[in-house]
């Protein structure tokens, strides 16, 4: 194209990134659709299209006496933190969202949030567990738990379900989320009088681990926790099963995707994670989202789905108290949140971004997510 | 004692695939004296080859899979030389290196677009049953495809230098590495030997990646950091020279696991290339290069 016609189009190209959301709630969704955790960025992104085709069959969000359409941006961040701040500029500046949900990784939803802040644009993540990615900010919300409590969780089904005195943990150093909830475990444990028996890292991309598992398998730990995510821990556990480590093995949430027992196969049987819900729920607003999921996509939605369904529906009923499709008056209602029921479990902030939510634990059995128990906070 | 032995199987397992992929470093390095930093992505794409066959033809067994692999990888490295880096032989270093960088991402894209960008594992089809013998004696856990990962490595390094030194291919491809402007006027093919050098280049890659994706995994992108970390094993032995690649892959592949198994996983990457590092201030050339010397 020659320089004229780009000069004729520049007006036209800062009209439209001007103009004004006019009868649309337009939300941005940082997703890593590309890169290692793939698999989840495409359920974020089907949980957040159903989320809002279901509400656009429905003729709309009624806001402040008007109907509006509601359109989703999503972008890939490829869960990359530079790219999710680059995606989270592009949202922000020139595709003029009123809120982001996203991304998900710890390091990503961190990556982004300062952004988002400085802003003035509300951040609902709807898996970043880290403690980090809302502390001290206004604008920056989740629809989890944080690793605090989840860390707890795993350690208390360690030294007591399966009665460990000792243990060891393999995670990678990094990435914010498997360093902060492996050094939740390892302080929790020590608190209920187990002892730790190896606590070894490896660097994102690795996928030898043989020369920390030999390490482990010597120290002979009673359970093996892995804080990793869903397309590593299957090479994990399948290199200590090859190197004679028999002991049972825990993971956390970033456990929970179809993808883990794919690439694992049998080898993954056994072996237990703690999540953010369980599609055996019986709650039936669940079971509705479930059911709607599985006929869209063919598959049972992951955590993350569910999450950014509770993420979407939590900005709506935000855009329908504030009244009006403004950042501003969207942060003042999400803080505001109270008693609202999600597929994941209510939610309400008390003057932090982080709602108290309960956690399950989820056994893995012939390639099935099963579940084991709930524990409260 | 048992934990020593596992520790240098380990090492051994992972050392004879990178060397897998140094060797086509330092081949390509050697006849034309380029670094080709495609050669990770080729060696991505062996692995994907091997996936595909594997998924597509399930009565096949390993030692039928491998070498169609390797071939097709071989095809494919073949066919970038020609049509990729040929042209550019006469023109400045740089240039070949950019286009080597661009038929590397270009790779990983079309691996990303075809396949898919999860993470996958070929089924494996050695046998993943521990080596009794070795559970007897030293009280080791080692199983079978572990050994065979390391001895099958071993045979085609092996193979690989008789050819080299023992052909009339290899003399061409050694007197190529020595003067590429004269040996054509000995009547020698010059486009012949260097086609062939990237065949066998990639071909070892292809092995390298279809034990890569049986042992640990395969994803679009694993070619970048395995590639570095070749290229490195490559130039600690002296890059263009075969014994020096396996050499420093071996090198490269004991550091990083002694280090995580008696000082500190943390420490990994920073001991073994400090080390590396400390090894090149003392070594230039690499422990079995040639020092460059000029003709004036």
């Amino acid at each position: 194209m020659t320089k004229t016609a780009w000069t004729a189009l520049l007006p036209l190209l800062l009209l439209g990134a001007c103009k004004p959301g006019g009868n649309e709630l337009k939300i941005g969704v940082s997703a890593p659709l590309t890169g290692d955790i793939s698999a989840l960025g495409q359920s974020t992104k089907n949980a957040a299209l159903l989320a809002q085709d279901e509400a656009n069959a429905a003729g709309g969000l009624s806001v402040g006496g008007k109907t509006l359409k509601v359109r989703f941006v999503v972008e890939d961040d490829e869960n990359k933190p530079e790219s999710t701040a680059t995606v989270f500029q592009k949202l922000i500046n020139q595709d003029r969202v009123v809120a982001i949900i996203g991304s998900q990784s710890s390091k990503c939803a961190n990556a982004g949030a300062p952004i988002a802040e400085s802003a003035g644009i509300p951040q609902v993540t709807p898996w970043a567990t880290n403690p980090n990615v809302t502390k001290g900010r206004k604008f920056v919300f989740r629809a989890c738990f944080i690793d605090p409590f989840q860390g707890k969780v795993v350690a208390q089904f360690a030294a007591g379900r399966l009665k460990a005195r000792t243990a060891a943990v393999l995670y990678d150093i990094a990435s914010d989320y498997n360093k902060g909830i492996a050094e939740v475990f390892r302080d929790e444990f020590a608190k209920l009088g187990g002892t730790l028996a190896g606590f070894e890292t490896y660097n994102t991309k690795d996928t030898d681990f043989s020369a920390q598992l030999t390490k482990i398998k010597a120290a002979k730990p009673d359970v093996l926790f892995l804080p990793n995510y869903f397309n590593e821990v299957p090479l994990q556990v399948q290199q200590a099963r090859k190197l004679g480590i028999t002991a049972p093995i825990l993971g956390g949430d970033g456990w929970d995707n179809p993808e883990l027992v794919k690439l694992g196969g049998g080898v993954m049987d056994g072996a237990s994670f703690s999540n953010h819900y369980s599609p055996d729920t019986s709650d039936p607003g669940a079971q509705a989202f479930i059911a709607k999921y599985k006929a869209r996509f063919g598959s049972v939605p992951d955590a993350a789905a569910a999450l950014t369904y509770d993420a979407a529906q939590l900005l709506f009923k935000a855009a329908g108290t504030a009244g009006k499709a403004e950042p501003r008056a969207l942060r003042d209602a999400l803080a505001a949140t109270s008693g609202f029921k999600g597929v994941t479990g209510t939610i309400t902030y008390g003057g932090s971004g982080d709602p108290v939510k309960g956690a399950v634990m989820i056994r893995i059995e012939n390639g099935r997510f099963v579940f084991d128990s709930a524990v409260n906070p | 004692m048992e934990t020593v032995v596992q520790q240098l199987l380990n090492a051994a397992q992972l050392g004879a695939v990178y060397a897998l992929i140094a060797l086509g470093y330092s081949m390509v390095y050697g006849v034309i004296r380029l670094i080709n930093f495609a050669h990770g992505d080729i060696f991505m794409v062996g692995g994907f080859a091997g996936l595909l066959l594997a998924l597509r033809f399930t009565w096949m067994p390993l030692w039928a899979l491998m070498p169609l692999a390797m071939l097709l990888t071989a095809l494919l490295g073949v066919a970038i030389e020609r049509v990729a880096y040929r042209r550019l032989r006469q023109a400045q270093r740089m240039s070949l290196v950019i286009t080597a960088l661009g038929v590397g991402i270009f790779l990983e894209n079309l691996v990303r677009l075809g396949v898919g960008p999860e993470t996958r594992q070929i089924p494996s089809r050695m046998p993943t049953t521990p080596v009794a013998w070795l559970q007897d004696a030293l009280g080791v856990s080692v199983t079978w495809d572990k050994l065979l990962i390391i001895f099958v490595s071993l045979a085609l390094m092996a193979l690989l230098w008789a050819v080299v030194h023992r052909t009339l291919l290899g003399t061409a491809m050694r007197a190529v590495a020595d003067d590429k402007d004269v040996v054509p006027l000995m009547g020698v093919n010059l486009n012949r030997v260097i086609a062939v050098t990237f065949a066998i280049g990639s071909a070892l890659a292809a092995a390298g990646g279809v034990f890569f994706g049986q042992a640990y995994s395969l994803d679009p992108y694993m070619g970048i950091d395995l590639g570095w970390k070749a290229f490195i094993a490559a130039v600690i032995g002296g890059i263009g020279s075969i014994e020096g690649a396996v050499l420093g892959s071996f090198l490269l592949a004991g550091v990083e696991v002694l280090t995580v198994a008696y000082l500190s996983s943390n420490l990994k990457n920073g001991i073994a290339f400090g080390l590396l590092i400390l090894l090149l201030l003392i070594w230039p050339s690499g422990l079995l290069g040639r020092p460059a010397s000029k003709k004036v």
